[in-house]
């Protein structure tokens, strides 16, 4: 039987969005942060840069085996990854930047993770019970996310000269899109009414934005202004990542159909 | 401002609840809070420990001076080796009439 198929349509639909939203957010970060490997400031940060982008992509791997059975059309979590084309994918419009420098990365981890744990905060508890079990293991390992990212925005931000200079900059280029992440989803209504999820976008927003400015506050850095554009928020991807579209898929489009 | 100071960390590891913490190896890191996610990084990531602790390298006090570990003298006399207590053992248990014990039961 179809996972879900209790739902009504509607939910259905809704929370199909919300995994594939889910999934694309961590699939994307996963692949942009393990550009890292090899390259990272210090040999110790490199082994925990690239240890964290795998964390993701295991998120990410879990979250499209339950899309893949909770949409049950034949394609796997695989299929779902990675057979699709660069306009077909749901990421939050704050993954699109490019990697960037050290503070690039660090700025969009930050602003992605906090957002991030707001959503799984709020799935916690979700009437959902295979996501609500997924979201309990994936918390627990994105607290530690959350340590080292905030570890590294105090070091960028305290450090006057050019690794604060570097992370201002960097906010000013992620900032426009950082509420992207949290931008309502189509028919969240009806997740909320089902108690997938408990709150809605707005709430969310409040919820990110009253975590993040002590912390920001503190620095002396500014808060990410309200999303310009809410209905592109997912849509509409830039070249930076079309080019790193081309590069996680090159090896499945090597030889499509086969089993690796 | 420069690059701050990178220092050695040494890493001990403690592999189950009960063992004993061993060296595990050393992180290099700017500060303690990094050490500790490096730390749990390089020996912690793959569920291979319970528990880590990490220590300034130079917080350490080392004692290496081989006239106080490694004395030229003869010391044999100090090790326990060629002093076989076996049968002096089993000897005293004949004369108590007491069992060797067997496991910890009693």
């Amino acid at each position: 039987m179809t996972i879900g198929a209790d739902l009504v349509p509607a939910t259905r639909n809704a929370l199909s969005l919300l995994l594939l939203a889910m999934a694309d957010d961590e699939f994307v970060i996963g692949f942009s942060d393990s550009e890292w490997t090899g390259i990272a400031p210090m040999l110790e940060e490199d082994v925990a840069m690239s240890s964290l982008a795998q964390d993701e992509l295991g998120h990410a791997q879990a979250l499209y085996r339950l899309l893949a059975e909770v949409v049950d059309d034949g394609r796997d979590a695989d299929a779902i990854a990675y057979d699709r084309p660069p306009e077909g994918y749901y990421h939050a419009r704050l993954l699109d930047h490019p990697r960037g420098d050290w503070a690039d990365t660090i700025a969009r981890r930050y602003l992605y993770d906090t957002a991030d744990a707001i959503r799984l905060d709020a799935l916690a508890a979700s009437s959902f019970e295979p996501l609500r079990d997924l979201v309990g293991k994936i918390r627990r390992e994105e607290r530690y996310h959350l340590m080292h990212v905030t570890a590294w925005l105090e070091r960028l931000g305290g450090s006057p000269g050019e690794p604060r200079d570097r992370l201002v900059a960097a906010l000013g280029r992620l900032a426009p899109d950082a509420a992207s992440v949290l931008a309502p989803l189509p028919n969240e209504l009806s997740l909320v009414m089902a108690g997938v999820i408990e709150g809605g976008a707005d709430e969310l927003d409040a919820r990110w934005r009253s975590k993040i400015g002590p912390v920001l506050g503190r620095l002396e850095l500014p808060m990410p202004p309200a999303l310009a554009d809410p209905a592109t928020a997912r849509t509409g991807h830039s070249d930076a990542f079309r080019s790193l579209w081309g590069e996680f898929n090159a090896v499945r489009r090597s030889e499509p159909g086969v089993t690796w | 401002m420069g690059q701050p100071e990178l220092q050695a960390w040494e890493v001990f590891r403690q592999e189950k609840e009960g063992d004993p913490m061993r060296h595990g190896g050393s992180v290099m890191a700017p500060d303690a809070e990094l050490a500790v996610h490096y730390a749990r990084e390089m020996f912690g990531r793959r569920q291979e420990s319970v528990r880590l602790w990490v220590v300034r390298r130079a917080d350490v006090h080392d004692l290496s001076d081989p006239d106080l570990l490694q004395p030229p003298l003869d010391r044999s006399f100090k090790k326990p080796g060629g002093y076989v207590m076996r049968d002096k053992l089993a000897a005293a248990r004949e004369r108590s009439g007491r069992p060797k014990p067997r496991g910890t039961a009693r």
